[in-house]
This record gives structure tokens, sequence and C-alpha cells, in this order.
């Protein structure tokens, strides 16, 4: 299947629920209750995906300043920022893209701040501008383990959102529809994760910057057949590299772990300074985030909410320490990149510590200054030589 | 001389273009130095050409380098210079440039304070172990003196006799040069003695350097062409770090390009089947 065919597909869609009076469109955070949104009838649309593809095409640098001139912080999200700044100058990468003309009108937003804070005002600006409903999620926040509680207080976030969502469409939900919705998830995040870890094999036939770009529908189109046809095709695709031992990195000399967010505006810079220096980038906290192994269509809301409360992002540092491990182990890594990122702490890992504990282990760490969207806290020249220097002394 | 070999490190900063040869046996046989001004490849030329009195690594036409030499770049302006044999991290090239020239078998850490940033390495084993580099900002950097210097319209040179001559402890914001800058204006208001202000301004780039990562080892040694040109911040360095030894290497501004001339021996060996290099493989 064609990536962008799939992705231009689910975008046209959405452009059409949003101009269709019988279709509704809800606006979802990227580690929100999806499924629940799908399985009352929404078409889902995920503001961090745009906030992504104002990143990727770099259309942010001129959007940013406009939503910090209007009085969002240079400090906070930047996903928020280019976003908030692309609807106050009336612009979107959708259009160049798809021939979409704006994002599509939400009937309702939905956030969930297993991830951050920054979600909750970010989704509140839109309901204000849009006169919509903004519901919230709010679980228990960096967990060390996920107990009964936790999951039995989320359950009943999610009960109260699906009376407000029954109240919107005039119908109950039909349970077998969020079975189906999420068991479909749970196929495409198995996948997921299996494609993920065809690059335990030396040589690698993915790496982390593919990783972004094909993470794709399991951001957007969970809880679709779509989502799992696409992955199910790509397993087979990287699994016959994998028995021909076609490298995404030719020469692959060195493997990489990558921690924190893309620095979406040089993706192809960075991919070309690893792949220069013969290191791949084999697995990374970013696109392992979307593997969700608890989803179980038997007992769908407790499961994802489970699944939503054990997010590496909302766990506690000594879980985070651990997984990291866990994947330099598996997936022998050589060395750590920590990317810390200017305007996302939430995903920085690098600020407590954990970095010189890694060392202090044995395993090779360094840090990188950047930023997931705003490229005004990246420096180029700084981030090649301490990458470069990183993969000399390995 | 080794049948004529020569091997040249060309540390290619920001302000700053070093060049240094060496022999086989590692001995130094030239070091120049250049502004970094731009056209870039054209102040590198005229660096490695030098004024004619020593030999230069480049042919006639100055397109490419001569047979017997083999020629390595580093510093920020590394990967523009297109005839160049290999490419080197400064990091890497400071690291070999001081090795070779101290010689040390412990752990030791390289403070170098470069033009537009400060690194701060850790060698362990005669390998690097870690390294940390300084954030965005400036301040802890060559820039951050140049800055403030130009500002209080001291001559460079004149800095460290004028810190030495100071009669107060004072600090100085050290996160960033702007904030810096503007507590420099207010304090020279309140009719602060310059001396006082520019030993604060060494103090703020030591403190700055300090707080980057935890210095472990007994040996410090500093590179780096800002320790080279500020001799007392080596003294206040000292003063910081009870309990270690501080020293700065020989020509410390050229330890870099020195380092980089190293490793253009040990590729031109591994070549011949002789290896020298001690990096991992280019």
């Amino acid at each position: 299947m064609d990536l962008k065919q799939v992705m231009k597909d689910y975008f046209l869609d959405l452009d059409a629920a949003s101009k269709d009076p019988a279709r509704k469109v809800a606006w979802c955070t990227s580690v929100g209750p999806a499924e629940i949104l799908r399985a009352m009838g929404f078409e889902v649309f995920f503001p961090e995906n745009h906030g992504a593809m104002l990143g990727a095409t770099r259309v942010c640098m001129d959007t940013i300043p406009k939503a910090n001139a209007f009085g969002y912080s240079p400090d906070i999200c930047s996903y928020l920022t280019s976003d908030v700044g692309a609807y106050l100058k009336g612009v979107t990468p959708l259009t160049r893209a798809y021939g979409i003309e704006t994002v599509p009108r939400p009937d309702i937003l939905v956030y969930n701040t297993n991830q951050c804070k920054d979600v909750m005002h970010w989704f509140e600006y839109y309901g204000r501008e849009y006169g919509a409903p903004v519901f919230g999620i709010h679980p228990p926040a960096h967990l060390p383990e996920v107990e009964p509680n936790h999951v039995a207080d989320v359950v009943a976030q999610f009960e109260a959102l699906i009376e407000v969502l029954e109240g919107l469409q005039g119908r109950a939900l039909d349970e077998a529809d969020l079975r189906r919705a999420c068991a479909l998830s749970k196929e495409a995040t198995d996948l997921w994760a299996e494609v993920l870890a065809t690059a335990m094999a030396r040589p690698s036939p993915l790496t982390f910057f593919d990783g972004t770009i094909y993470m794709g529908p399991i951001v957007v189109l969970r809880g679709t057949e779509v989502a799992r046809d696409y992955y199910r095709a790509l397993l087979d695709e990287l699994r016959t590299k994998v028995q021909q031992g076609t490298a995404a990195v030719p020469g692959e000399r060195k493997r990489i772990y990558w921690d924190g967010m893309p620095i979406w505006g040089r993706l192809r810079s960075m991919s070309d300074l690893f792949s220069d220096n013969r290191a791949c980038v084999v697995a990374s906290t970013y696109c392992n985030s979307w593997i969700f192994s608890d989803f179980d269509a038997a007992d769908p809301l407790p499961s994802m909410a489970r699944a939503y409360l054990k997010i590496f992002i909302n766990r506690n540092d000594r879980f985070k320490e651990d997984y990291i491990r866990k994947l330099v182990d598996e997936y022998a890594i050589d060395g750590v990149v920590f990317h810390e990122a200017k305007t996302c702490p939430n995903n920085s890992n690098s600020q407590y510590n954990l970095p010189a504990r890694l060392r202090a282990s044995g395993i090779p760490a360094v840090i990188i200054n950047g930023d997931l969207n705003d490229l005004r806290c990246f420096s180029d020249e700084q981030s090649t030589t301490v990458i470069e220097a990183f993969v000399e002394t390995l | 001389m080794d049948g004529g070999r020569y091997y040249w490190g060309v540390d290619c900063g920001s302000t700053q273009i070093k060049v240094c040869a060496c022999d086989a046996e590692g001995r130094i046989l030239h070091k120049r130095i250049g502004r970094t001004l731009f056209p870039l490849m054209e102040h590198v030329r005229k660096t490695l050409v030098g004024d004619g009195s020593e030999p230069t690594p480049l042919t006639d036409d100055q397109q490419s380098v001569r047979e017997n030499h083999t020629l390595v770049a580093t510093g920020y302006g590394r990967n523009h210079i297109g005839f160049a044999d290999g490419t080197l991290t400064e990091i890497s090239a400071h690291f070999l440039g001081a090795q070779e020239l101290l010689q040390l078998t412990g752990p030791y850490t390289i403070i170098d304070i470069g033009g537009q940033d400060s690194k701060v390495i850790e060698v362990q084993d005669g390998r690097v172990g870690q390294f940390v580099i300084n954030r965005k900002c400036a301040a802890g950097t060559g820039a951050f003196i140049e800055e403030l210097a130009h500002r209080l319209e001291v001559p460079l040179g004149d800095l460290t006799e004028l810190a030495r001559a100071h009669d107060k402890d004072m600090t100085l914001n050290s996160y960033c040069t702007v904030f810096s800058g503007q507590e420099v204006i207010k304090v020279l208001m309140n009719g602060e003695r310059l001396e006082n202000l520019i030993h604060a301004l060494y103090a703020s780039v030591v403190q700055r350097i300090l707080e980057m990562t935890s210095i472990t080892t007994e040996e410090v040694v500093f590179s780096g062409g800002v320790m080279n040109y500020n001799p007392v911040l080596l003294e206040m360095f000292r003063e910081s770090l009870p309990g270690h030894r501080g020293r700065l290497v020989d020509d410390a501004q050229f330890c870099g390009a020195y380092g980089a001339a190293l490793y253009a021996r040990g590729l031109e060996e591994r070549h011949s089947g002789r290896g020298h290099l001690n990096l991992a493989e280019a």
C-alpha cells in the first residue's frame, strides 16, 4: 500500500466530512481515545499530526512567531504555537499537499493529558474559537505501575465522554462498534510493534527517520482497517528486506537509540548525517510510543484505559530508565542520543540525570539541544559536531 | 622527515583558521594561523599557502592536496574543505592533540574553550569516554568575552592584566550573553571598577564551563585559543578546581589542528597498511 495515498485518502475524507452536515468531526490528541470517537461515528482529526506537518514543511517558522505575538510563549509546546499561528494566519500544509483549504471544523475536541498539559490549553483555544465542546481526560500521571484504581478512574472518564458523544450524535454507543475499533487498533498496533522490531536485524531495514513517516497511520488511523492493512503490507516489505540483507544505512557500523521528539524540520538532514557516518538509528522512544499492547476487544474500556495509561511519557523515571535499557539490549545499541527539545520537556528525558546514569553503567549517551518544530532552538552546526563526535568515539 | 611526507591538520574554527603540519614521528613542522573570513575557502587556502617561506600542502592551482601530503580538516568549517583527505570533529581532534603532546596514561579531562563553543571531554583508558558541549548561548565561549570586551571598549589583549588587578569578587550572570551584557551596564552605572567587572566576566566563563558537567578526573588539561589568549583563565580555573591538577597544553590554540594532523598520519598509514589510527575508522 502506498503511504502517500493512505494519508491523502484520510485527509480528503476528513475534508469531505467537515463539509457534510450529516457527518461529524472530532479532534483528538495523538494518544487520546480515538477508538471511542470512531465507534461513535466521528471522523477523527489529530492536531499534533498537523503540528508535525507544519514542522516538517517548515511552515511553522512563519506561524510560531505569529502565535508568540498573540500571547503564546516561545517556551511552550511548539506544536501548539505552530498550529495556533497557522490558524491565525489562515494557512495549512494540507493545501499544498492535498488541495484542502482548511483543517476540518470540529464538532467536539477531546484531549488526554497522559502526555502533557499543553494539549489542554491548545484544545481549549480551539473550543473557544469554534464554539465547540471540549472534553478532557485527566488520568493519573507519571506512574511507576498502572494499578486497578488508575484504570477505574480513566474508565469512569471514558464513560463520561461517551455520554457527551451520545448527546452530540443523538444515539447510544453500540458496544460492538467499540469492540471492533478496539480490535482493529490492537491488530494495527501489534503489527506496528513487529514493523519496529525488524530493526533488530543487522543490518536494520529501517531507521527511526523512516519510522517517523511510517507511523502516520498508527497515529491518525487507529481503529480502522486501513491502518491494519497498511502495516501488514509494510511488515511484509521489511521482512523481505531483512531476508535480503537490505540495509537502511549501507555499511551500517553503529546502532543508535534516539530518545525524544524528532526534529521535524531537519528529518532529512539528520537522517543523512547518521547515514553518512554509517550509524543507523534503529530504535526510539518516540516510534515505540504507539505500541499499545493492552488493547483487548473483549474488555474495551478498561483495556484502552490501561493502554493509554501505560504509555512511556506517562510513567516515572525509573520505568523510563528500565525501558530504555531493555531496548538498548534488545536492539544491540551502541549509544543513545537524547534530543532535548526546548519546548517539549515532557518528551525530553535527558533533564533528570538519565544520560549520566546510562553512562555510568557503560552505555554511551549524548545530548543534543533542539526542538520538535521551532528551529530557532536548533543549531545545525553544533548538533552535527556532537553527533559526529559521538559516533567517532563509540 | 619520512620520505618528505607531510601530515596537515586544518582547524577551521569560527574565528580563526589554524594549520599545523607534522611528520611521521608526530613532530610539529609548521604552524600557521589566519582569520576565518569569507569567502571561506579563499582564506583557508591563504592560510595553507602561508607567506611562501614554508611548504604548502596545496598544488599550484590550490585546488587539491599534493602527493606526499595528507590533509585532515576539523572545526566548524571542516565539511566545507573539499580537498581534505578526511574530516574529524574538534572533540576527537583536541583529544588526539592533547594525548600526543602530554602522553598522559591515566584518566583526564580536556576543557577546550573555543570562539563559539566550549567542550568538556573526559578521557578514560586512552579514548574519549564522554563529552559535553555548551548549550546554544555563547555564554562561556570566546564570543562572550569578545562581546563584552567590545561593550566595555577594552582591547582583548588588556583583559587579563585588568582582571588580575581586581580587588573584589563579583558575580555576573553566566546564563546568557544578553543578560550578562545588561548586568554589565547596570554595574558600570553603579560606578564599579572596570577591573572587578572584567574579573567577574572571566569568573562567569569559568562558572559556565564548570556547570556543564562534573569534573571527576584529577588531571585537567586546557586547550583552545581562548585559554591561550586569556592566561588569567587558567589561574581562575585552578582556583575553582581545588584537588585537581590543571595544565595548559603547549600552543593550546593549535591543539585541534595538531590532532587533525595526527589523524591524517593515521589515515595515510592505514591506507599503507601500517595503521596508526586510534579512533573509529574514517
